[in-house]
């Protein structure tokens, strides 16, 4: 009898034993990755792919939360010199580096700061951030890099006592904060580093943690496995305790299945299915949040270097002619041609400024200042289109070009999305102003080094390119544009965009004209770092002189793709910039789909918070 | 025979010095931005340091130099500068290497066991129901995109076994059910490419004297179809098992990704993207490697199987 | 095979019996014959046309014959189709009138009587670019199998006629041989712009060595036959040789190899579109249709997209196997009696 007893008790141990560490009340999600990290290391990933490791594994000063404002980190407080040039950050006390395993190994210190700075702007290192590091004007920063000083300690940062850290900047930079969630401001823990030399982050044992989530698991193309970090200052708001993703280079095909199946938790649904998602299971199909990772833009290229075939010379002609621009500008049906990409609201993601509506406010959203208003006349009207063209025509004539004017429209090959885009556009203007008139050709740079081969080569005639904010001040968004100098000749090479700016150097007068004034205007900008509500005006006028005069063409934030998920995206941390949506810290897994209901509130009550 | 294996070794290290030299070559005519992540946002300094790190400064002759320098006198293969930043090729090579092993073997045991058995099969009942059953799968398998088949399978085979679409980690991977519809997948361009051949030399065979002798001596119709026939038939093909092996290791991009195997079919289309030279070099030595073995062991096998083969005649190829 | 007599054969063995049966005498079935000079020079052979032999024996064999004209259907049809009444540009993206009022593209549309295999994601027309890809594909698969058989041929011949080449190309073959063709193929299509030459070149940059060292081989076999020893002592020159003695022989396999390469590029140009760096967009093809169609087999509703280029594609790879294996059988001279 006794023996029954035993094997029946032995037999539920077992079967205790043999139910998976899911355990109940666990929080697990899961999903699919189809593009493997480069690096953990945080110091150098530039990508977001790889940016999302350091993301969730390692806290910064300060971070943001979920309507973008600005909290406390692992700094709990700081303040700013009177000159604006010295930030003094207070530490949280009794923070910890832990390895892989959770085993805390030291204590996070104001020298780790500094520390990962060294290592960021040791060029040896050869930190693909490093270039952030120079935004944030830090005393020093770019003279180290480039061997002019060798003493680190000249540079602006100081680690003040263990738990005080200050940075010095050479001018007031009213967006400092806003650099600090970048990976070049990460802390590392000096000893380690230096241990690990070149090693450093090349798997999940070769670093050290100290965010929300600790790294347990890293199979390159296999597997990456996060789990909470318990001992997190603030734990509390980690509510996922496990993050499983799986390589999968087809999860585009297979995701949303797998989704339904219940195998993962998170899928993203591309153009081509989602028609049919809407209409079958239209009501666990929500969007992300927007974002403001990217503002997409057509730019107008004016340095022509593509094949004598399309007629180089008689573009640039073209081009500067005001009327010319402004024909195309009028008749371009953004809403049409973002039809490719955003078939089902395109209208929320349009844009008609550079700067997305929303990433900067000062007295109000900077994309509504004063200086834009007005500037909408020139987006799509086919009557006015026709009427530029009727100028255009006379001038263009009159100077020597030749029609149709060819307009070399670029794409990259394997986004079949832009190649969409792009067939659509050529059709639309050729179609509102005429086939005699422009001739679009539609050009298929290649998939991997397109920007070098394309953009920076100056091989197309109008193209939609995209820039990311570095930091929170409408100045990031004029540096796509800023002036290329050659220090040796003095003069222009031409900014990687649209190579403007070189034509300050040629005889096209009313070009010319516009130009100096523009980058006048943004000079004054930067010279204004004092009062916010004068700097922002004056970055909207320039801004707004980019649009009035044609030269370039808002046109979109990032899309906010649609997902089948689990998650309740408005939960997480929120920025226009950095790494802060990358974040999982705040967000939960749901027990069932984030409903389309649900979507709906969450998006209102967001929307109202951040105060549209 | 030693001699003729060292002789013939020898010119395959030429061989392999010369594909590497122009695959060397070829890497570097492609463009400087894919070797940065974020060219961008770099200044021409930048740039220029990045270059010198990577050795990619120095003129061409230097470089192959260096690397063949490396390769023999330390058997370095290089370092990832950016599939994965600073890692060891052998390292980021080695665990994938097993893996794709394991799916070429258990494909190459499937496609045999299935392959041969309908090849013979359909010899011996040339002109019959099987035999036009047979070429039909055959045709059927050609011509179907594999790129189509696999999609297919992998949807309703999941399905129909009650398992995961993909594996998900070690769990799924140490799961034998999960390698069922991979294996069988990747074996089926094999067997119908095994069972074509077969059946064509075995009714090419089948006319020859030596099957009349033995039918005239009366050898049964079993033993004439296996012992005779069959031996004879299977000779040619033992040839090209190595190098439809290395084909099949590196055809399973589509499997690979499908499934989420870790093997190597995808990583060359990978780093070639990604413009990891070091990684580049190394996945091409390798595969020309096993290229030149498998042709090797080929002949070897061939010679093996049939006394009326001598290495010495073999060598001159001529 | 066998069963086919030849006609003369027929007649001579008719002729034969009938003598048999009437019993002649010795002086009746023997007599001296007198001299004439037309009959020395007559030949066995004379009235047997390896062309024609070749494609009486083609026509025997019904399937091939019917999936021959299945293929030259398809051909005509690329090019017929777009002349027809009620076709779309294949380029054209359709518009239509939303609930909102704004001209958007007609996305999706599933077939009807205007749209025959109804739309793509950006409204244009399925039914147009299955014709136009598969006008493309062939051009693809047949301009490569052409550039393989010319440069092969050429270069196996001199491979085989000159020996100061014979160890350069023989490197050359070690060489190409040793790299996988996917590599290659990845690599120029990579480091070249998209677009249809440079998918052919890359197909057909490594793709000529192995005609070439078949062309050789059968070369040095044959060069030193005693037909062309005889021919090459009477003074004709070596490129008669080649043309005339030579190349009739490998016509069957070359037609093989052809027939084969051709569903083999268009197998690859599907293999290219799918790791990304395939034709540009206005240039449709079954790979990119396949690649496309792929994405939608999570939509039951949508699967068409994917199945009908597949058949297609199918259809012409199978044709052109059956074909080609028919074809080489016919021309074989073996097979001719």
């Amino acid at each position: 009898m006794m023996k029954k007893w035993l094997a029946l008790v032995l037999c539920l141990c077992l079967a205790a034993a043999c139910v998976p560490a899911l355990g109940e009340g666990e929080n697990v999600y899961r999903s699919l990755y189809s593009s493997e990290v480069s690096t953990l290391n945080y110091l150098t990933a530039s990508t977001q792919w790889d940016q999302t490791v350091g993301a969730n594994v390692i806290d910064t000063l300060v971070e943001y939360d979920a309507y973008g404002n600005v909290v406390p980190s692992l700094a709990e407080s700081w303040e700013t010199s009177e000159d604006g040039c010295t930030w003094t950050f207070h530490l949280r006390a009794g923070q910890k580096w832990y390895d892989y395993q959770g085993n805390a190994v030291a204590d996070v210190t104001a020298q780790d700061f500094v520390d990962g700075l060294e290592w960021v702007l040791n060029p040896a290192n050869d930190s693909s951030v490093e270039y952030a590091v120079e935004t944030a004007k830090i005393v020093n920063a770019s003279a180290y890099y480039e061997k002019e000083i060798t003493d680190f300690a000249e540079v602006g940062v100081k680690a003040v006592d263990e738990l005080t850290l200050t940075y010095t900047t050479e001018a007031p930079v009213p967006y400092f904060l806003s650099c600090l969630t970048y990976g070049c401001f990460m802390p590392a823990y000096g000893p380690f580093l230096s241990e690990q030399g070149a090693d450093f982050g090349t798997s999940n044992d070769k670093m050290l943690y100290n965010g929300a989530y600790i790294m347990s698991e890293f199979q390159p193309q296999v597997k990456h496995t996060y789990v909470k970090n318990v001992n997190n200052w603030d734990a509390e708001h980690i509510y996922i305790d496990r993050i499983e993703r799986s390589y999968n280079s087809d999860s585009a095909i297979i995701a949303p299945e797998m989704v339904l199946r219940g195998e993962i938790d998170s899928a993203s649904l591309s153009n081509d299915i989602l028609d049919d998602w809407l209409e079958t299971h239209g009501d666990i199909v929500t969007r992300g949040r927007p974002s403001l990772d990217y503002s997409y833009f057509y730019c107008f290229n004016f340095d022509p270097q593509f094949d004598a075939e399309y007629e180089p010379e008689n573009w640039l002609i073209a081009v500067n002619n005001s009327n010319f621009r402004h024909s195309i500008m009028s008749a371009f049906d953004r809403i049409y041609a973002m039809y490719a990409l955003e078939p089902t609201e395109p209208e929320e993601t349009l844009q008609n400024t550079i700067t997305p509506a929303g990433f900067a406010t000062a007295a109000g959203d900077f994309a509504a200042e004063a200086a834009f208003s007005g500037t909408e006349e020139n987006f799509y009207n086919e009557e006015k289109a026709l009427e530029y063209k009727a100028k255009a025509v006379e001038e263009l004539t009159a100077a020597g070009a030749t029609f149709p004017v060819k307009v070399v429209l670029g794409y990259r090959s394997d986004m079949s999305d832009w190649e969409n885009e792009c067939a659509l556009v050529k059709q639309q203007l050729e179609g509102v102003l005429g086939s005699d008139y422009i001739d679009v050709v539609l050009y298929a740079g290649p998939a991997e080094n397109f920007l070098r081969e394309v953009r920076r080569s100056g091989k197309y005639g109008l193209m939609r390119c995209n820039w990311g904010a570095d930091y929170a001040d409408p100045e990031t968004w004029t540096d796509p544009f800023a002036e290329n100098v050659d220090s040796e000749t003095g003069l222009h090479n031409g900014n990687s965009y649209n190579k403007m700016d070189k034509m300050l150097d040629t005889d096209f007068e009313e070009t010319k004209a516009i130009l100096t004034e523009y980058y006048a205007k943004v000079a004054e900008g930067k010279a204004s770092v004092t009062d916010f509500a004068d700097r922002y005006a004056k970055f909207a006028e320039a801004e707004a002189m980019l649009i009035n005069n044609a030269l370039v063409i808002p046109y979109k934030i990032s899309s906010n793709e649609y997902n089948v998920t689990k998650l309740n995206i408005f939960e997480g941390g929120y920025a226009g910039f950095g790494i802060t949506n990358i974040r999982y810290k705040g967000q939960k897994v749901l027990d069932d789909f984030f409903s389309a209901e649900q979507y709906e509130a969450a998006y209102a009550d967001w929307m109202e918070k951040m105060g549209y | 025979m030693g001699s003729y294996i060292a002789k013939r070794l020898l010119r395959s290290v030429l061989t392999l010095v010369i594909i590497l030299t122009i695959v060397f070559i070829l890497v570097r005519q492609m463009p400087l931005e894919g070797y940065f992540p974020n060219f961008e946002k770099m200044t021409p300094e930048q740039i220029k340091n990045g270059l010198h790190s990577m050795g990619l400064d120095q003129p061409l002759p230097v470089q192959l130099y260096h690397f063949f320098r490396d390769l023999i006198t330390k058997g370095d293969l290089g370092t990832s500068r950016i599939y994965r930043q600073n890692v060891p090729v052998a390292e980021i090579l080695a665990p994938k290497i097993p893996v794709s092993v394991r799916l070429g073997t258990m494909s190459l045991i499937v496609s045999l066991l299935l392959g041969l058995p309908m090849g013979t099969l359909m010899a011996k009942y040339k002109g019959k129901f099987f035999d036009h059953f047979g070429t039909g799968v055959i045709v059927l398998i050609e011509a179907v995109p594999a790129a189509v088949y696999y999609l297919f399978i992998q949807f309703y085979g999941t399905e129909a076994l009650g398992i995961g679409m993909t594996m998900l980690g070690d769990k799924d991977f140490n799961n034998w059910q999960y390698w069922i519809l991979p294996v069988l997948s990747m074996s089926l361009g094999n067997i119908a490419y095994y069972a074509m051949w077969l059946r064509r030399y075995m009714v090419d065979e089948s006319t020859k004297d030596y099957v009349l002798l033995a039918r005239i001596k009366g050898a049964g119709e079993g033993r004439i179809m296996f012992r005779h026939i069959f031996r004879n038939a299977f000779v040619p093909m033992v040839q090209y098992i190595p190098t439809s092996f290395l084909n099949t290791v590196i055809g399973s991009i589509y499997i690979e990704s499908l499934y989420s195997i870790p093997g190597m079919g995808g990583l060359l289309v990978d780093v070639i993207k990604k413009q990891d030279n070091a990684m580049v070099q190394a996945i091409v030595l390798l595969f020309a490697c096993v290229g030149v073995i498998g042709l090797l062991l080929g002949d070897l096998m061939m010679v093996a199987l049939d006394p009326r083969i001598s290495l010495a005649k073999k060598g001159g190829d001529k | 095979m066998a069963l086919l007599k030849h006609p003369r054969v027929d007649a001579a063995e008719q002729r034969a019996t009938e003598a048999l049966k009437r019993e002649l005498s010795e002086q009746e079935l023997f007599s001296v014959a007198p001299f004439d000079e037309a009959e020395t020079e007559r030949t066995g052979a004379e009235s047997y046309s390896y062309w024609r032999s070749t494609l009486r024996a083609f026509r025997h064999n019904r399937v091939a014959m019917f999936l021959l004209s299945l293929l030259v259907i398809i051909v005509l049809f690329t090019f017929i189709q777009p002349l027809l009444p009620g076709q779309f540009d294949p380029n054209l993206a359709n518009n239509t009138v939303n609930a909102k009022g704004q001209t958007v593209p007609m996305k999706n549309t599933p077939p009807d009587s205007v749209h025959w295999l109804g739309t793509n994601n950006i409204g244009q027309d399925l039914w147009a670019r299955l014709w136009a890809g598969t006008r493309n594909s062939l051009f693809i698969g047949i301009a490569v199998a052409l550039i393989e058989a010319l440069v092969g041929i050429v270069m196996g011949v001199l491979w085989g006629y000159v020996r100061k080449l014979d160890f350069f190309f023989t490197e050359l073959y070690n060489v190409l041989d040793n790299i996988p063709t996917t590599i290659v193929l990845i690599l120029v299509s990579f480091i070249l712009r998209p677009g249809m030459g440079t998918l052919i070149f890359a197909m057909s940059v490594t793709g000529w060595i192995g005609m070439a060292r078949f062309v050789r081989n059968q070369v040095l076999i044959i060069r030193d036959r005693d037909y062309n020893v005889a021919s090459r002592t009477l003074g004709t020159a070596t490129w008669r040789i080649i043309l005339r003695n030579l190349l009739p022989y490998l016509v069957s396999v070359i037609m093989l190899r052809m027939a084969l390469s051709i569903p083999g590029a268009i197998g690859s140009e599907v293999f290219i579109t799918y790791i990304g760096l395939g034709l540009p967009s206005d240039v449709p093809s079954l790979g990119k249709l396949i690649t496309e169609g792929r994405k939608l087999l999570t939509s039951p509703s949508k699967r068409y997209q994917l199945i009908y280029p597949t058949i297609v594609l199918s259809v012409v790879t199978v044709s052109f196997y059956i074909i080609g294996n028919a074809f080489s059988d016919a021309a074989d001279p073996r097979n001719h009696l």
